[in-house]
């Protein structure tokens, strides 16, 4: 078992973390290709607008629309927790210690329990949203369901393993599913729809994809019906 | 709030469409449409430029559903498939299977939505029922923009042949016929109804109010939805009243080689779009203009806003929209407003096309309260606001009639009777259409007018009759 939880801390973590980090560099490679691929274009974009909005959805308390304020404060309090505690738990700070070389604020043991909790809490909420509200069950595929479920095993986990009166599992077992289920999780993170933790702010570029290129419909038609292409 | 509570409560739409509207459109041979959706597809994929756009979306998309409160005819109907991201999704479906390599990949496994003639039907409906409102733009967590995908979606059906006959019809004859507009108005019958037009101008106001045609070296050349000149003389005479107070009658003119400002391109083909603002700034060269100005419509303002600087590149013609030009002579102090003259309840309606973006949002609103005392919002209005029911060219097919009254624009006919306003103002040719199809469907007393008509009865001109007197003209002219 101690060696298990050996390789799961040790070699198997710095491939995954490294798989996440490449995967998300490859993410952001390819909006900067787009970028510098559009920069003509660029110059008319209504980067205010963008910016604006970027910022605005980062803390979304300003777009509590009727029908929509459960969902989002909901959703506002899941992020809080999956971000910040993996990030700034005590014991995760030493592993960045370790790991990266960086010191990071700590957060106190209550409110980290407090934020694993409520996380969780609004995970099982999510998941039930998705699976009883029919629009969202409308939209929503296996995968959605299963992006919940992943985000949420290492941070039941990391609670239980945290809380021996809790866990029904020996310590090291729970640790072992503690970091594996945290190790899928940075595997499936670059892809798929978890890559919104590093492109949530690029998406809006999209708005620049309304400066459609010049002579582009032109050669469109062209190569469709011809060169004397008529409406 | 304006929403109607049943509208709201999901699981018991208001409307229950039975069957899916079935839009008319230009029949491609029947059992090739997928491999021409495919091959348009392609070649818009290949010198669009769509890729990247696709690329980040397929990472992106997150499906919450805070779309659906955003969407008017997902909360009239309450079918899913009017999510705007349920609609997205076909689309990007339809890339992941036939134009990524993990979807290629993946078909070797049996996964993915392949493309058949059933999927093609579905697409086309849901991106040919959506009004192209963008109001999903503003509620979606991660910025994705569902109405650049119904464009997307609607340039590739439109390529493949797969798009409603009237909107061909119209830009067929607008790029390609004889009269070089949608309305097929031709240059002779302008020219009448522009004399006709100043008759009665001179008739109100007294003063001989021209409208300048084909006058070289102007600084603005005058573009507005051709259908004006057939249906909203109030407006043109509106228009041509405010140049003439503000000292302008010699810096404008119409040009009779183009004088359709109606793009349609920007609700379904780049290809057209582009064309179509290749004409009006031919017109304004031929004319040796300096600078296009935009009668009142939504998108014939923004598609020329927008696009005439991305296809006429840096010394492109400056563009403003009649609704700016008047904003701005009336905070220069160079017309002067009656503030007695308009008595009535006025609201006012957002024209999509100007207000998503926050562009033109508070220039109308300051020009009506300059002079209308009894003036009352819509709850949304603004950035917010909903549309007409009417958008993205809609509007202009007869046969959606009963879908725009019904479903489109049922949330804009309660919003605009719980406002118990007397006129609505919507400088917009297109809002103004269903507008006024809505208040006759739904009986609401409320009369629907453009900017300009207001202007054209409360406006002071020296010299000119006093507004008072011109509104009881008016008032007569109308029984």
């Amino acid at each position: 078992m101690d060696a298990w939880l050996e390789l799961a801390r040790g070699p198997l973590f710095a491939a995954t973390f490294l798989v996440m980090v490449l995967g998300l560099v490859r993410q952001l490679g390819m909006q900067a290709v787009q970028l510098v691929r559009r920069r003509h274009l660029l110059r008319r974009a209504r980067w205010r607008v963008i910016l604006g909005d970027a910022f605005s959805w980062s803390l979304p308390l300003g777009h509590l629309v009727r029908g929509t304020v459960v969902l989002t404060v909901v959703s506002i309090l899941f992020h809080l927790g999956v971000v910040l505690v993996p990030l700034l738990l005590a014991d995760h700070i030493a592993m960045w210690e370790r790991l990266l070389g960086v010191t990071l604020p700590k957060l106190s043991v209550g409110v980290a329990d407090l934020l694993t909790i409520v996380a969780i809490a609004c995970a099982l909420l999510l998941l039930a949203y998705r699976t009883l509200v029919p629009r969202a069950r409308a939209l929503s595929r296996p995968r959605d369901y299963l992006a919940l479920v992943l985000v949420v095993m290492p941070m039941v986990s990391g609670y239980l393993a945290a809380h021996p009166a809790w866990n029904p599992l020996p310590w090291q077992m729970m640790m072992l599913v503690h970091l594996l289920s945290a190790e899928l999780l940075f595997v499936v993170i670059p892809f798929s729809k978890l890559s919104h933790m590093v492109l949530f702010p690029l998406e809006r570029l999209s708005q620049t994809y309304w400066q459609v290129q010049p002579g582009a419909g032109e050669r469109v038609a062209q190569a469709l019906l011809g060169e004397e292409a008529r409406v | 709030m304006a929403i109607p509570e049943s509208a709201l409560s999901q699981g018991s739409p208001k409307v229950k469409p039975e069957s899916w509207y079935s839009f008319h459109v230009d029949e491609a041979p029947a059992g090739d449409r997928v491999e021409r959706f495919l091959a348009a597809f392609a070649a818009i994929l290949h010198y669009g430029g769509y890729r990247g756009l696709l690329d980040t979306y397929v990472a992106a998309l997150g499906r919450c559903s805070r779309c659906t409160v955003s969407c008017p005819i997902y909360q009239v109907t309450g079918d899913p498939r009017d999510i705007p991201c349920y609609r997205t999704h076909l689309l990007l479906d339809v890339y992941k299977r036939h134009f990524s390599l993990s979807g290629w990949v993946r078909s070797r496994f049996g996964h993915g939505r392949e493309l058949t003639e059933e999927l093609v039907d579905e697409l086309a409906e849901t991106v040919w029922r959506c009004n192209a409102c963008r109001r999903c733009s503003l509620e979606c967590p991660l910025g994705i923009d569902h109405a650049l995908l119904v464009h997307l979606g609607r340039y590739i059906l439109s390529m493949a042949r797969i798009a409603p006959k009237a909107l061909q019809v119209s830009v067929r004859e607008q790029l390609e016929g004889k009269t070089r507009n949608t309305s097929k108005l031709p240059r002779a019958a302008l020219i009448s109804n522009l004399e006709f037009l100043e008759e009665e101008l001179e008739e109100l106001l007294g003063l001989p109010v021209r409208f300048p045609v084909d006058q070289p070296g102007r600084d603005m050349v005058f573009f507005c939805a051709v259908s004006d000149y057939l249906m909203e003389a109030d407006t043109l005479m509106g228009n041509a009243a405010v140049l003439f107070a503000a000292g302008d009658a010699e810096r404008w003119t119409i040009g009779s080689g183009n004088f359709d400002a109606i793009n349609y391109g920007l609700f379904y083909n780049d290809w057209h779009l582009e064309r179509i603002i290749g004409r009006l700034m031919e017109e304004v060269l031929r004319l040796d203009g300096r600078s296009i100005l935009i009668g009142e419509c939504g998108h014939a303002s923004r598609s020329a806003k927008e696009y005439v600087p991305v296809f006429g590149g840096d010394g492109a013609y400056p563009v403003q929209s009649i609704t700016e030009y008047t904003y701005r002579c009336l905070q220069a102090g160079r017309i002067t407003l009656d503030g007695r003259v308009i008595t009535e309840r006025v609201t006012y309606h957002d024209p999509c096309n100007m207000a998503r973006s926050g562009w033109i949002v508070d220039q109308p609103r300051a020009v009506l309260k300059s002079f209308v005392k009894n003036f009352v919002e819509m709850e949304p209005h603004g950035r917010a606001n909903y549309c007409c029911g009417g958008g993205g060219g809609l509007v202009s097919l007869d046969e959606t009639h009963e879908y725009r009254m019904e479903v489109a624009g049922r949330l804009k006919a309660e919003q605009l009777r719980q406002t118990r306003a007397n006129i609505c103002v919507a400088p917009c040719a297109n809002c103004k259409k269903q507008l006024k199809e809505l208040v006759e469907h739904y009986q609401i007393p409320c009369r629907v007018v453009g900017l300009h008509d207001l202007i054209l009865q409360a406006l002071v001109i020296p010299g000119a009759t006093d507004p008072r007197q011109r509104r009881e003209y008016m008032a007569t002219q109308l029984e």
